[in-house]
């Protein structure tokens, strides 16, 4: 703001409207110009932003000819959709795509019954060890999964675990897994955010610990189950660390870590002989397909997130991590 | 059975609700922690059963003084992060503040500068990432700020500082979208009767943002440093993360792989402590209840 504030009733008593007026004018152009700047600012950031992603999804619909012209950039000169074919092919997309929704769905599932209840545990009771235990459990979240992903596999091959989906999905059950810590910690801080008077209702009504959870306490819970929802399905549907090391028959590989075999098979396709395509040069060079396939990789996330958008972001206000 | 006072079946009912954490803590977390500590301190003899013998500090000794490409590895990781935390942190807190004030498309912006938390995890961010030729931080600072004819009459050194400040803000943005969601929430937390109450005093806004925003929002400050330290050192794009699996899995050197991890961990915790305490008297803390 340009200089102090003057309440229009101190301007009036010295000259009168005439100052009014001016001073509210030069305010409302001054307000105006910050706007705008403002909104050239956010505009530009949003820009820096979404350009990778806009540059992908460009670039996968451009032809081969196209990648090499210089003077197109942002607008193909026509939808090339074979780099989308190319790609479902050479990333397993059918397969890979299933076991990802399966991986993906049962661990969500894991991280919100486990730590949805495990909070309720720390929110609501009175034990020796209470804060004891939550500060390991913020902890679990610090520690970097490197540390531990030695004696893991170690772990898990001694059980037989390794190459299937167990080692995924049985510790988010028990509010571990990716990230678990930190679901506990939100749902926590959103149950002591909870009035007391609900859940004493439900026990004068009758209702034992348990049933008062499910029935009473986790209905209302919607805005931090979507947060928790939403995060653990993004962070699972992305993650290519863990799934890499436990995994290593191909078909159980879910979709992202496909991405880097895309190449070596591509390579083996250019270097072979499929007249599929129709130039050797067409499947060698071309990043039109790697994009394809990234921004297949991210469809599902992108479109969930779209839909789930606003009632993901005023969940996080209401579950009370900040303030 | 002697019946509990409520206070005990509180107790036992508190127990109950976290016992498969509780189970889980040995099984997931305890159990490996402490193998994970045993093996950085021994040598697999057996791969078959992973029996191990133990040889004290030798991985240690190893990674200090064999090693030749961990610390300088270590040195450059630990000052981009730094740098790098503290850029995103004031970054997001004024696009934060930015976003925050009544503009239209707010949902659109919001959205927007969340969108890289859901691309950007391993490949697919490389990916994306990869694009540093033509980067888009390079075409904006062609619009705007720095012509590159200008850039070509600079001193070298100028440019490189320029050009590695350009290269690093895509990835610093990129890397902020969820700290930005947090600071926008606080932001919302702060009641908008303490700005109204400051502007019948006639505070200006330099000075509204001083006395009262930044402390009402230093818990999330605090916050989101401590996440970004984290979130930067369990980054897959972060070239000890890689060193840790290749010297595990590729050349099957499991135990000097725990060790390195060890000694990143252990860092980790020291800066997050340090942080922590540093800051803890600084947090003005409006909600201890």
């Amino acid at each position: 703001m340009i200089g102090k504030v003057i309440s229009p009733a101190a301007a009036i008593g010295r000259k009168g409207k005439k100052v009014v007026r001016r001073v509210a004018s030069v305010r409302r152009w001054a307000d105006l110009i910050l706007r705008l700047a403002i909104y050239i600012l956010l505009f530009d950031l949003a820009f820096v932003f979404l350009y990778p992603f806009i540059l992908m999804v460009v670039n996968s619909l451009k032809s081969p000819k196209d990648l090499l012209d210089i003077t197109v950039k942002i607008i193909p000169t026509s939808f090339y959709w074979k780099n989308y074919k190319i790609a479902f092919s050479s990333l397993n997309y059918a397969g890979a795509a299933k076991n990802s929704l399966v991986i993906t769905a049962l661990t969500t599932l894991g991280h919100i019954l486990a730590c949805s209840m495990i909070a309720y545990g720390f929110a609501r009771f009175r034990f020796p060890g209470r804060e004891f235990f939550f500060l390991i459990v913020l902890f679990s979240v610090i520690v970097p999964i490197q540390v531990l992903i030695f004696p893991y596999y170690m772990q898990f091959s001694k059980w037989g675990w390794l190459n299937t989906y167990l080692p995924l999905i049985v510790p988010t059950f028990f509010g571990f897994g990716l990230r678990g810590g930190l679901y506990i910690f939100i749902f926590r801080q959103f149950f002591m955010g909870l009035p007391n008077e609900l859940e004493e209702a439900a026990t004068i009504d009758g209702c034992g610990a348990f049933r008062t959870y499910w029935s009473i306490v986790l209905p209302i819970s919607r805005a931090s189950t979507l947060v928790v929802g939403v995060l653990s399905m993004v962070w699972h549907w992305n993650d290519c660390f863990e799934p890499g090391i436990y995994l290593t028959k191909q078909k159980l590989w879910p979709v992202p870590i496909n991405i880097p075999n895309m190449y070596a098979t591509l390579k083996a396709l250019s270097s072979g002989q499929t007249d599929e395509f129709l130039m050797e040069g067409e499947v060698l060079f071309n990043e039109g397909i790697v994009f394809a396939g990234t921004f297949m990789v991210i469809l599902p996330i992108l479109v969930i997130y779209l839909i789930l958008q606003r009632q993901f972001m005023e969940g996080i206000e209401h579950t009370g991590i900040v303030g | 059975m002697k019946k509990l006072t409520i206070t005990q079946r509180k107790k036992v009912k508190g127990y109950l609700f976290i016992s498969p954490w509780l189970v889980g803590l040995v099984l997931f977390f305890l159990l490996p922690f402490i193998q994970s500590l045993r093996l950085s301190f021994s040598k697999i003899t057996k791969y078959a059963g992973f029996h191990m013998k133990w040889i004290g500090l030798d991985n240690y000794a190893k990674a200090f003084l064999w090693d030749v490409t961990f610390l300088p590895m270590f040195g450059t990781v630990v000052k981009d992060t730094f740098v790098n935390t503290i850029m995103i942190v004031v970054f997001s807190l004024l696009i934060a503040i930015l976003v925050n004030k009544k503009i239209r498309f707010r949902g659109f912006f919001r959205g927007a500068f969340f969108l890289p938390v859901l691309l950007g995890t391993g490949y697919v961010m490389e990916q994306l990432l990869g694009i540093n030729a033509e980067g888009p931080a390079m075409e904006m600072a062609r619009g705007i700020a720095i012509p590159e004819e200008f850039m070509r009459y600079l001193d070298p050194v100028v440019v490189s500082v320029l050009s590695g400040f350009l290269n690093r803000i895509t990835y610093v943005l990129w890397k902020s979208g969820v700290q930005i969601i947090l600071f926008l929430a606080g932001l919302q937390g702060i009641s908008s009767s303490l700005y109204e109450a400051a502007r019948v005093d006639s505070a200006t806004e330099w000075e509204m943002f001083w006395k009262i925003t930044l402390p009402m929002i230093s818990p999330v400050i605090l916050l989101n440093v401590i996440y970004t330290i984290i979130d930067s050192f369990t980054d897959t794009s972060n070239p000890i993360v890689d060193y840790v699996l290749d010297i595990g899995f590729t050349k099957s050197q499991f135990e000097y792989s725990a060790a390195i991890s060890w000694l990143y961990f252990i860092f980790v915790l020291f800066v997050c402590g340090i942080v922590y305490f540093m800051m803890r008297n600084k947090v003005y803390d409006t909600s201890k209840k």
